[in-house]
Formats: structure tokens, C-alpha cells, sequence
């Protein structure tokens, strides 16, 4: 149940098939990232793998001395450009992996277009997806839907994706989806569609408990991607956006060139694995005691007590940043993040954003708004943010004061196309479309939760908040989960407490639930969680989301 | 009752009010000094305690941070270690993940197209072999009788067109037959094979170099197909046996040659696993000598060393030479190609820094025989000096039995002369088992333990219990058993002694 060794042991054992010799690697645009998640290039050259290469650059170089393994995803184009490749072929031998099912129709065009022998191998390897953490997994889609549809380009690739990852993982799992969410019913359905009609491919060693497929859809919780995020992960994603697990650092003032684009992954980078669920005041501190481990390697006296002074003290040891250049690129981010923070009030913003989320009275919460939505420090997205948050907390409301808020966000020159995300993100995730109870305020036993949490006070402001995935994945590890809002697809149903599950968002997951799903799967031995979605968002793609589900209008730009 | 956050900070008390460190830590301090309260008061204040302790934590994980930012820091450092990324041994080994295979199909669809390639090709190079063959004739008129020997020439008035361009056959386009597959073809469709060149298809040890088609343009005769006008000597085929012809050649090219670039890079990659043999015959030794032992000499890794620097040397100049080779050629290397050998010359160098370290600090041959000789001394001195200590506990021992029991001193003197003496053979024995510690392990002498038991064949059999343990640790299983053994003797003897003693006394 760990996604991104299952991709990498595709992958190892893609570059041990082709034997010894120099090795070039021939991918597609998403391939290319799929590998890259879980092989560093340092690591893949030690296998001799010394080229990467795509099938769709014109004019590559024949090199005949050189051995080709091609991943690649089963689409027409590829097929076609592959069987042209092999015409006339540019390398020695061709050993071929395609990410998912391909059809018999397409072996036939490439086995004909093989005059000259050169392939030795055809397989299928289930790396279809983008393995984020070791339980979290991504496709890379934003905007999976158009008018609260399925766009079916990207369902049929989400049920690629999906059933690449029950197969890479050896799972053949009992469906269960959102009842509430159309879009969840048909994506439960058409991969169960898949596991019948590749019944073979499915069978796998019967284990004591099945496990078992859990589609949810975001429009259930549109409130946790719209917070701010105080995990070292989270909060790299939200202020500076992670893709692929690469940062553009190029919009920081005064920032090096050879840390204009830095990569942040767990698997190779001993401290973000170290602190990546950290929060930001442990990390500060985590890098602090680093630095002062290497002042006093280097006899230095000077005192590191800010993030400032830490950023001056690398700049003075060029050594250090060949020693380290992971502090060095640590030190960068976090004096980023806390320079973002300060200057855009964002503890502020993120404690009314708490509230609002979690608990709070509603005259005081519209005051802290208010004054919010006056102070020339805030962003617009952010204020645009809390509006937002605001209307789906008091959406029904007897006080609701959404038009005077919206009047509010016009007055600070906020676009009328972003102003309209406010109705949106009703439409999106409000009371209608929702299943469940988001905030807590139905369930008496949630609601004598919430007054006690108010009486005994809170420990942290500023992560209060707890996605409402957390409380449905609990529920179904304590075998709670109704049946009702959660149904089975088909009459099978599990008698036990799940052991294995596989956790999928339709329209995006967030860090903040990787970090909630990571903490259950620490807590409770004996369950293995993985969560998937469409994307991993934070609140600017989310943003894109939302737009291009209710519009069905906006062209979206996406990584396919 | 205080604050909340303070219950979060200390561990009050509820009695007492004073602060301890840990939850269980009050809970002990509670039920020891507190159980005389009213039970009552006990029971709740005890549900309190677990509660709270559940509270606690469980609530780690969402630690106050910001405003505690420095307070925290410690706190971190200790369960930090514990909320680290993904830990693998969480769960189960993970198995390969499906998977499936379309060689078989993918080859029976190639298979009946290339076997069709296979066979006509096969015709073709039989046919090849008979025009070549010496006792062929030269003659142009026989030569033309036994080339329709070799293959049925189809009738001329059967084909009123060439057969790959279509164009009608008259005064202007003559007709000319492929000595290979006897097809028509018109002259400007003919290929014309190079007889060096097919020698070299029929027989691939044959040296070749140069066009293996010409295209002939002075002559539209078939007389003197033998000879062209440079002198090179040739024959007439059609198109497709030429593709035929051209595919196997480039087969079998890439079967047999290799390009000097292939050639170095497989040089240094035999260089590479040679050093990755040696290295792990070479590290131990290197380490063993650093600590003074003597299980290997040094001129063994010396000699080990001197093939790994040799091999990496090797490594560092072949990988230089494949950065630069072709450079300065022209026209140059194309960009990927430079590409591909700055990649090797990255693999090559990052194998030599990872696997470097461990030769730089070989100790000299002095160093070496001086630790040994150090390691040697120090044995015998710690073996010495426990002797020593032994035979004084027992002189001490002696004196004060004497002195306590006084009168029988006939009787008493044979039993610690007796006592003496197997102390003297056990000695000895640790001696031997001392030599063979030698190697890397030595238990330290620990007689803090020992020398409060007043009977110094306890004593002796404290010691040997000390240095078990320590053999334990130290993962010794060859010397835990002798040492056991010797427990064993000297419990034997112990106990047979205390009989004799008993009932002599």
C-alpha cells in the first residue's frame, strides 16, 4: 500500500528487463512525470540509464548503441508515433512498457511496424498515476468537471489512473461511494465496469478482509482547500504551489539562480521528509538547530536568531551551500513562507478563517471580517477567500450579510470575475449539493462535540480545523460509516473493519487530508489508507476548479 | 482547579499542587501519598487523571505551535523523530504490482511478417552463393546461361511492364532480369549490386568497404553486366531484393560491430564491478588492521589496495576519455550524444566518490605493527593484572578465613591450597580463551561486582558470568560457549569442593 514504491518498483524492474549497456528512456509528457516523482536522476543513472527522452521530440538522434525502454501511456498518439519510430528505428533494441490496458488492435499496429526485430519486450506496468507521498497519489487533472459533470475525456482518465493504482497495488477492493454526488456514482460504476471486463487481470491473492474503494466528491468539503495551511508541506503547496514536487522560487526577491526552481521530495531530502508534517514554528526552530550545528563546526560566533539573520549567514558561507545545499534550500523556502506570512497578515487571515470554519459567534466573525476586508494589507484573493468561507458557513444564516460583504469586496477593487466565486463556490459546495454535515451543526452528538470544544478552549488557533475527510475515514475504520450517505456498489458488502483503503476525491484532495489520512494511518495499526484525487489542490487551483466545474465555461489549462 | 492551560503545561497535583513531570509520574506520586484521602475523591480524581492523560496525548499531535514556537522546540526534538515522513516498516514488504504481457502476441503478428523477410532472404543469399562461386563462369554467354540456372528468368513476353514502375517495355525501355529473383525490371529501376559486397553478404568475415549499390547510368545493355565502367565488378537486381539484401546486412552489422564508444564504456564498466569485488574483500581487512588485530597482513591489503587505486584510476581516465571522445572530431558528436557521455562520466565519477572514502585511511605498515604490538601488550597486561587481582582476593580471602575460623589451621590449609590451585588451571584456561579474544573483542575486567562475594570460586564464577555478558553483547557466540563451558567446570568443581569442604569440616 505504498504508491510510490509501487511505481518504482515498476520502474527498477522496467531498467533491470533491458540487461546491462547504456540505456535511454523514452517517455511521454506524463510519463516523464510519473518517473520523475520517484526517481531521483542521480539514482537512475547509477542503473545506466544515461538518456531521457520524449517520443514526441522531432528530430532525436538515431544512437544505435544505445538500449530503449519506453514507458508511455496506451493513447492513439503514442501507439502512432511509436510504430513510426520502429520503421525506423533509432536505437539498438526496444523493450516497451505501456502505463495501462492496451488494446490488442494497438500491439498488432506496433508488432507490424517492427520489420526489423528490434523489440524484445511488451508489457503492462500499472504506473499510471503521480505518486505524490507514499499514500498519497494524484492525476494531475484540474477541472475534472463542466457543469457539475464529468468532463469524459476526464473520467475515462481518472478511471485509468484509478484502476492503475488498484493494480499496482494488487487490490481487486468492494466499491463504496457518496451518495449525494452524481459524479461519484458514475466513476464507482465505470471502474467497476473495468474490474469486470479485465476480470483476469484482477485476480489476486484473496486476503481475510477486501479491501475496499471509497469515492468521495469535493463538493462535499469545499472548505478545507480554502484555508490556509501551517504544515511545512501544506503550506509550501499553498503559498508557492508544489508541481511535481518541483517550487519556482523565481518571484522570490533577491533569490540565487540556482534556486529560481528547487525540488522538494520526501524520498530524496532527508529534512523534508524530517519536517514536511511539522508546522511552521517547529521548522523555523528544526532549522535554527542545524545552523547552529554547523556554526559551530565552523568556529563562527555570529548569532542566528532570525530568519533574516539565518539567510545572511548562508549567503557569508559559500562552503555551507556546498555542504548543504538542502539547509541552504530549506532556509530559502521557509524565509519565503515567513516573509509571505508577515506581509500579508496571514495569521490573522487564517485565524478568522479557523473560526469560521470551526466554530465562532456570527456578529463577531462578520466584525473580524470587516475589518479584514478594510486593511490594505490583505490580498484580494484572500479576502475574496473569507467571503467565501463566510458564505458557505452562514449560507442559511438568519443575519447572513453576504451581499454587504461582496459590496465590501467590490469597493477594494476585487474583479467581478472573482467576486462571482462567491456564488460559485455556493453552487460548487453549498448546503444543496452537500451529503454530509460539514460544519457539525445537524448531528446533536457533533454539536455537544463542538460546545465542549468551545468550553475546554482551544490549543491551537490556528489548526483547529479538521477535514471532514478525517471523521468519514474514522467512521469507516470503526465500521460506522452509514450506509446510507456511503453505499456499497453491488450487494456484497464488508462485515469487518476495513483494513486496506483506497480513498479517492473527485475534484481534489489537499495536504491538509494527506496529512489527516498520514496521522490515522500512524495512530491506527493494522489499517493502510491511501488517498487519491484528481489533483492535489491548494486554494488557487481550487479556485480553478470551482470556476470551471459551475461555468463549465472557462477553458482551464491542465497538465494532460 | 487551575486554568486549562495550565493542565496542558504541568502535571499538578490535585492535592498537593506540585508539578511532576510526566502523567504517570503524578499518578504514581498520587496513589503513593494520596490513597489515605477519601476513596471516593481517589475513584474520580483517578477517571480524571486517565481522561486527561488521553487528552494529553492524543492532542501531541496538534502541539501548540506559533505562539510557543520556542517552548515547543524541545518537545519537537522528541517526538519529531516519531512524526517523520513514511516509515516502511509500518507495513508489509510490498510485492511487484501486476502486470502483463503482450510479447507472445506481439511476436506471432511479427513473426508472420518477418518470417516471410526470412525465407525470401534465405533464397536470395543461396542464390548469391552460386553466382559467386568460383567455378561460375566468366564467359558473357555462358555466364548468362548459368545465371538462368540459378533462378527461372521469366519469359520475356509475360511482362509487357517493369514490374516496380509499371512503365510498358518497347524500343526505349528495354527489358532486364534481376540475377537474384529473375523478375523484369526496366534499367532505370536496377540496382546494382557490388560483387565485393555480396561476398561479404554470403561470407560476414569478408573485409568490405565501400558502396554496396551502385547506380549505373551509361549503359543499357545486360552483356557486360559483369563489369562496370570503373572496373568494379557487379550485378544487375531489383528493387526489393535490395531492400531485402539491405536489411540483413544492417542485422547482422549491428550484431557484429560495436562503436569505440561501446568498446570504452565496456572497458570501464568491467573496471567497475572489478572494484566492486575487491571493495568488500578490502574494507574488512582495512579495518581489522586499524583496530591492531592480526587476522590479516598487511601486505594482503597493500596489495588489495594497489589493484583498487590501479582500477580507479582506470575508471577516472576511461570516463575522461568518453567525455572527450569525439570531440574534436568533425563534423562533432551531436548534442545528445556529448549528452550521453557527460552521463557517463557522472555515473563514473559519482561511483568513485561514494567508494573512494574507505581507501584513504589505510594506517602505515608502522602504525599497524605498532597497534598490534600495542593490542598485544595491552592483552597481557589486562590478562596479568586480572590474575593478579584474582590471586590477591584469594591471599585476602585466605587471611581472613584464617583468621575467623582460627584453631583448625591442619585442616584448613589443604582445602585453599587446593582452592589455589584450580583457581591457577582456570587462569589458564582464560588465558587461552584471552588469546583468541584478542581478535577485535576483549571483555573488560569488571570486578566492581566481584569482589564483595567472599568465596573466590564465586568470585571466579562472577567473573566468567561478567565476561559472558559481555561476549553477548559484543555477538561473540564462538566465545560465549567456550566461556560457558568454563562456567560450567567451575560450577562442577565448586560444588564438589563445598562437599569435601563439608565433609571435612
Amino acid at each position: 500500500m505504498n504508491v510510490i514504491l509501487a511505481v518504482k518498483q515498476y520502474v527498477s524492474k522496467m531498467i533491470e528487463g533491458c540487461g546491462g549497456g547504456m540505456k535511454v528512456l523514452l517517455m511521454d509528457k506524463e510519463t516523464t512525470s510519473i518517473v520523475s516523482m520517484v526517481y531521483a536522476q542521480s539514482e537512475i543513472l547509477q542503473k545506466e540509464v544515461y538518456l531521457f527522452e520524449r517520443i514526441d521530440s522531432p528530430g532525436r538522434e538515431t544512437m544505435k548503441h544505445l538500449n530503449c525502454i519506453a514507458f508511455l501511456r496506451p493513447t492513439k498518439e503514442n501507439v502512432e508515433l511509436l510504430a513510426q519510430e520502429l520503421r525506423i528505428p533509432k536505437y539498438g533494441l526496444y523493450f516497451i512498457y505501456f502505463s495501462n490496458v492496451i488494446s490488442k488492435q494497438d500491439v498488432k499496429i506496433l508488432a507490424e511496424a517492427d520489420d526489423q526485430e528490434v523489440v524484445r519486450e511488451v508489457q503492462e506496468f500499472y504506473g499510471d498515476y503521480i505518486a505524490v507521498n507514499p499514500h498519497l497519489f494524484s492525476l494531475n487533472i484540474v477541472g475534472c468537471c463542466q457543469n457539475l459533470t464529468w468532463i469524459p475525456a476526464h473520467l475515462s482518465r481518472t478511471v485509468q489512473g484509478l484502476t492503475s493504482v488498484l493494480l499496482s497495488l494488487k487490490k481487486c477492493p468492494m466499491i463504496r461511494y457518496q451518495n449525494s454526488s452524481e459524479m461519484a456514482r458514475k466513476l464507482a460504476e465505470s471502474v467497476r465496469q473495468v474490474i469486470n471486463k479485465e476480470a483476469a487481470l484482477f485476480e489476486f491473492r484473496k486476503t481475510d478482509v477486501a479491501p475496499v474503494l471509497l469515492i468521495l466528491d469535493r463538493r462535499d468539503d469545499a472548505v478545507t482547500p480554502l484555508l490556509n495551511q501551517w504544515t511545512y508541506q501544506a503550506m509550501v503547496h499553498e503559498l508557492l504551489g508544489i508541481n511535481n514536487n518541483r517550487i519556482n522560487l523565481a518571484n522570490v526577491p533577491g533569490i540565487t539562480k540556482d534556486l529560481q526552481e528547487v525540488v522538494l521530495s520526501a524520498e530524496h531530502d532527508e529534512f523534508y521528509a524530517n519536517n514536511m508534517y511539522m508546522n511552521f514554528g517547529e521548522i523555523g526552530s528544526n532549522i535554527k538547530e542545524l545552523m547552529e550545528e554547523f556554526q559551530k563546526k565552523s568556529k563562527s560566533q555570529a548569532k542566528v536568531e532570525s530568519i533574516a539573520d539565518m539567510k545572511a549567514f548562508v549567503e557569508n558561507y559559500p562552503q555551507f551551500k556546498k555542504m548543504s545545499g538542502a539547509v541552504a534550500k530549506h532556509v530559502t523556502v521557509v524565509g519565503e513562507l515567513s516573509r509571505l506570512v508577515g506581509a500579508h497578515h496571514l495569521l490573522e487571515i487564517s485565524e478568522t478563517e479557523q473560526e469560521i470554519a470551526c466554530q465562532g459567534d456570527h456578529s463577531q466573525l462578520l466584525q473580524k471580517i470587516r475589518s479584514l476586508l478594510s486593511s490594505d494589507k490583505v490580498r484580494p484573493v484572500d479576502m475574496l477567500r473569507l467571503v467565501m468561507l463566510y458564505a458557505l458557513r452562514y449560507e442559511s444564516h438568519s443575519n447572513n450579510d453576504l451581499s454587504g460583504l461582496v459590496e465590501a469586496l467590490r469597493r477594494r477593487g476585487v474583479a467581478d470575475e472573482f467576486r462571482a466565486m462567491v456564488q460559485a463556490i455556493l453552487d460548487y459546495g453549498g448546503r444543496k449539493s452537500r451529503g454530509s454535515d460539514l460544519f457539525g451543526n445537524q448531528d446533536p452528538v457533533a454539536i455537544t462535540k463542538r460546545l465542549l470544544k468551545g468550553l475546554k478552549g482551544v490549543e491551537n488557533v490556528y489548526t483547529q480545523h479538521k477535514p471532514l475527510l478525517q471523521g468519514v475515514l474514522d467512521q469507516l475504520i470503526k465500521g460506522k460509516l452509514k450506509e446510507a450517505t456511503y453505499p456499497y456498489l453491488g450487494t456484497s458488502q464488508l462485515k469487518d473493519r476495513p483494513q486496506d483503503v483506497i480513498v479517492f476525491i473527485i475534484g481534489g484532495c489537499t495536504y491538509e487530508e494527506a496529512l489527516a489520512v498520514h496521522q490515522l494511518n500512524r495512530s491506527t495499526p493494522g489499517v493502510r489508507i491511501v488517498l487519491g484525487g484528481t489533483h492535489v489542490h491548494n486554494s488557487k487551483t481550487f479556485l480553478q476548479e470551482v470556476s470551471q466545474a459551475v461555468r463549465g465555461t472557462l477553458s482551464v489549462p491542465h497538465s494532460r | 482547579m487551575a486554568a486549562p492551560a495550565e493542565i496542558i503545561e504541568g502535571f499538578l497535583c490535585p492535592m498537593c499542587m506540585t508539578d511532576f513531570g510526566t502523567v504517570t509520574q503524578l499518578q504514581h506520586h498520587f496513589e503513593d501519598a494520596h490513597t489515605s484521602e477519601d476513596k471516593a475523591v481517589f475513584q474520580q480524581l483517578k477517571g480524571f487523571f486517565d481522561k486527561a492523560k488521553k487528552k494529553i496525548m492524543g492532542d501531541k499531535e496538534t502541539n501548540p505551535f506559533i505562539e510557543q514556537g520556542s517552548s515547543s522546540a524541545g518537545e519537537s526534538g522528541q517526538y519529531g523523530a516519531a512524526l517523520s515522513g513514511y516509515d516502511p516498516a509500518w507495513w508489509e514488504p510490498q510485492e511487484l504490482g501486476a502486470s502483463r504481457s503482450h510479447l507472445d502476441l506481439f511476436k506471432a503478428i511479427r513473426g508472420a511478417r518477418v518470417d516471410h523477410f526470412v525465407v525470401e532472404t534465405n533464397k536470395l543469399l543461396i542464390r548469391l552463393d552460386k553466382l559467386l562461386s568460383p567455378d561460375a563462369p566468366t564467359d558473357p554467354k555462358r555466364r548468362k546461361a548459368f545465371e538462368m540456372s540459378v533462378v527461372r528468368w521469366i519469359p520475356d513476353r509475360e511482362v509487357p511492364a517493369c514490374l516496380t514502375c509499371m512503365k510498358s517495355f518497347g524500343l526505349m525501355t528495354r527489358r532486364h532480369h534481376c540475377r537474384l529473383c529473375g523478375g523484369i525490371i526496366c534499367d532505370k529501376c536496377s540496382q546494382f549490386l557490388s560483387l565485393s559486397f555480396a561476398q561479404k553478404l554470403v561470407n560476414p568475415a569478408f573485409q568490405f568497404e565501400g558502396v554496396g549499390f551502385l547506380k549505373r547510368t551509361n549503359s543499357n545493355t545486360s552483356i557486360n553486366s559483369l563489369v562496370s565502367v570503373e572496373g568494379e565488378q557487379h550485378m544487375r537486381v531489383c528493387k526489393i531484393c535490395r531492400q531485402l539484401l539491405e536489411r540483413r546486412d544492417n542485422m547482422t552489422e549491428m550484431r557484429n560491430t560495436k562503436p569505440p564508444i561501446v568498446q570504452l564504456y565496456e572497458k570501464l564498466k568491467m573496471c567497475i564491478q572489478e572494484a566492486e569485488n575487491v571493495l568488500p574483500q578490502y574494507l574488512p581487512m582495512v579495518e581489522s588492521l586499524s583496530q591492531g588485530e592480526s587476522r590479516y597482513t598487511y601486505r594482503e591489503a597493500m596489495i588489495l589496495r594497489t589493484k583498487l587505486v590501479k582500477l580507479y584510476e582506470a575508471i577516472d581516465q576511461l570516463s575522461k576519455r568518453i567525455v572527450q571522445f569525439g570531440l574534436n572530431q568533425d563534423p562533432p558528436p551531436n548534442p545528445k550524444q556529448i549528452y550521453l557521455q557527460k552521463a557517463i562520466r557522472i555515473y563514473a565519477s559519482n561511483f568513485m566518490q561514494e567508494n573512494l572514502m574507505g581507501l584513504q585511511n589505510m594506517p602505515t605498515e608502522e602504525e599497524v605493527n605498532q597497534m598490534q604490538e600495542k593490542r598485544k601488550t595491552e592483552i597481557q597486561r589486562k590478562i596479568a593484572a586480572e590474575r593478579q587481582a584474582a590471586m590477591e582476593a584469594q591471599e585476602r580471602e585466605r587471611v581472613q578465613r584464617e583468621k575467623e575460623l582460627g584453631a583448625p589451621l591442619g585442616a584448613s590449609d589443604s582445602y585453599p591450597r587446593m582452592d589455589h590451585m584450580a583457581s591457577k588451571a582456570l587462569g589458564h584456561r582464560r588465558q587461552e580463551s584471552g588469546g583468541s579474544v584478542g581478535r577485535g573483542w576483549k571483555p573488560e575486567g569488571d570486578s566492581g561486582q566481584a569482589t564483595r562475594i567472599a568465596d573466590p570460586m564465586l568470585q571466579q564464577i562472577e567473573i566468567i558470568r561478567g565476561y559472558i555478558r559481555q561476549a553477548k553483547q559484543a555477538r561473540k557466540l564462538d566465545e560465549v560457549a567456550m566461556l560457558e563451558q568454563n562456567l560450567r567446570d567451575l560450577q562442577l568443581e565448586y560444588v564438589r569442593q563445598s562437599q569435601s569442604h563439608n565433609a571435612s569440616s
